[in-house]
């Protein structure tokens, strides 16, 4: 078994996963990061997108929106606005909320608002992509 | 000793209020118990991010960043603070409303110029309150389109009010932000408290109860340590107004259900009395009447 660190998943409405890891994968800022234990300090922020982790050699998928990450050599924190796994997430309404973010883009809006719908529909499509890729 | 009529129409008014608390009282609870819940669920994301925080704060190389600028150059009296209030929208919860709005009256006092003082109010009542406050001229400025109810606290609230200070701390509209609330210790001990939200500093963290601090060499940063602070402050910033919300919401329907407990209790208690004083009355009523026939019938013997 491989040596494992200390991972905390903690969405705002709830403690997603709280145990041991072995390898982590998440979607940063600036491209994908992988974390095993023993990584080096880091602290980076995290866009929506999408995380994995492995545990007794076992992939687990999940959705997340915009966070924090912070990784120790012995145990990693990540506090997100809410995380999802994929058979949790409502298609229906992912799809519903993509498409009125779309709606909405095409109307005149200041670019507060835009940037509000962007990143709505970031989410929605995001939420999308995760369920469609392992729920199926 | 009061006559019967009266007694009667007071028991039938306190009757009636009687119901009015005790539906109060019932709708709070079950409102309470939704409340409870939601604390329960986001109590763990924002201790832990109060913690984490404090421990990147502590792995932080020194660097320029817009949101660490404490702005020096401006002198204390021209400092423009602003305060997040976190108020009910109703009264009839207690001293909820009382201990929040004095706190904050106290807060504001500190300051050398209170014209130069923000108030984002949350809440109805704390609106209404600093609106029409006339204590002396100088008053402080409370910003009249921040209209934001305390009712069912949600993240996309947090994230507007959290982008509106964070825009008015950048275009130097404000030099501090602060945010006060209500904190619920234990359900029965709540405490009032304020966060410094901006300028960010490394100082005012205030441990987590299960704070541990750890000492380790500097993290490094991707791509970049102001870059990843750009994307971390808003996310804290919002964090805790979401925190301090539901924190604030659930202590509002904690007092409210106390304090509709007790107007019910005391309401039971009035009536009790008032029916025994009726009964009283009665009593002395009838003997009297009895009195007077027995004595006009002896007087014609």
């Amino acid at each position: 078994m491989a040596k494992t660190f200390h991972l905390e998943i903690i969405a705002t409405d709830r403690v997603f996963y709280q145990g041991e890891c072995e390898h982590l994968v998440i979607t940063a800022i600036d491209g994908l990061l992988g974390i095993m234990a023993g990584h080096e300090p880091l602290v980076t922020a995290l866009p929506d997108g999408e995380l994995k982790y492995m545990v007794d050699g076992k992939w687990h998928y999940a959705a997340i929106s915009e966070g924090f990450i912070q990784v120790m050599p012995d145990n990693s924190v990540i506090l997100a606005d809410t995380c999802e796994l994929p058979e949790e997430i409502d298609i229906k309404r992912a799809e519903e909320d993509r498409q009125r973010a779309q709606e909405k883009l095409r109307q005149k809006q200041s670019i507060q608002e835009y940037y509000q719908t962007q990143a709505a529909l970031n989410r929605a499509m995001n939420r999308l992509k995760i369920s469609q890729k392992h729920f199926k | 000793m009061a006559n019967m009529r009266e007694i009667r129409e007071r028991i039938d008014s306190i009757k009636q209020i009687l119901k009015i608390t005790n539906a109060m009282y019932l709708i709070s609870s079950s409102k309470l118990k939704k409340a409870r819940k939601a604390l329960d669920a986001t109590e763990p994301y924002f201790y832990k991010l109060q913690e984490t925080i404090e421990s990147v704060m502590e792995h932080t190389p020194h660097m320029r960043q817009m949101y660490f600028d404490r702005r020096l150059d401006i002198p204390p009296e021209k400092r423009k603070k602003g305060y997040i209030v976190i108020t009910a929208d109703k009264g009839l919860c207690g001293s909820y409303n009382h201990n929040i709005l004095k706190f904050t009256e106290n807060e504001l006092a500190k300051s050398p110029d209170i014209s130069n003082c923000y108030l984002f109010v949350l809440g109805h009542v704390g609106r209404m309150y600093f609106t029409s406050r006339l204590k002396n001229s100088s008053k402080p400025f409370v910003d009249g389109e921040f209209l934001y109810t305390t009712q069912n606290p949600t993240l996309y609230r947090a994230m507007e009010i959290a982008k509106l200070v964070l825009d008015k701390f950048e275009n130097r509209e404000l030099d501090e932000v602060y945010v006060i609330y209500t904190d619920m210790v234990t359900s029965n001990v709540q405490e009032e408290r304020m966060i410094q939200l901006l300028p960010f500093s490394r100082r005012h963290f205030g441990k987590a109860p299960d704070g541990t601090m750890k000492k380790l060499p500097k993290a490094s940063f991707l791509p970049s340590p102001e870059e990843v602070m750009a994307h971390l402050i808003p996310d804290y910033a919002k964090g805790i107004i979401y925190g301090a919300m539901v924190e604030a919401f659930c202590c509002e329907q904690q007092s409210r259900m106390t304090a509709m407990d007790s107007a019910t209790t005391s309401a039971k208690d009035m009536i009790k009395q008032l029916s025994l004083l009726y009964n009283r009355a009665r009593q002395s009523a009838i003997t009297q009447e009895i009195t007077e026939v027995v004595s006009g019938a002896s007087s014609l013997e």
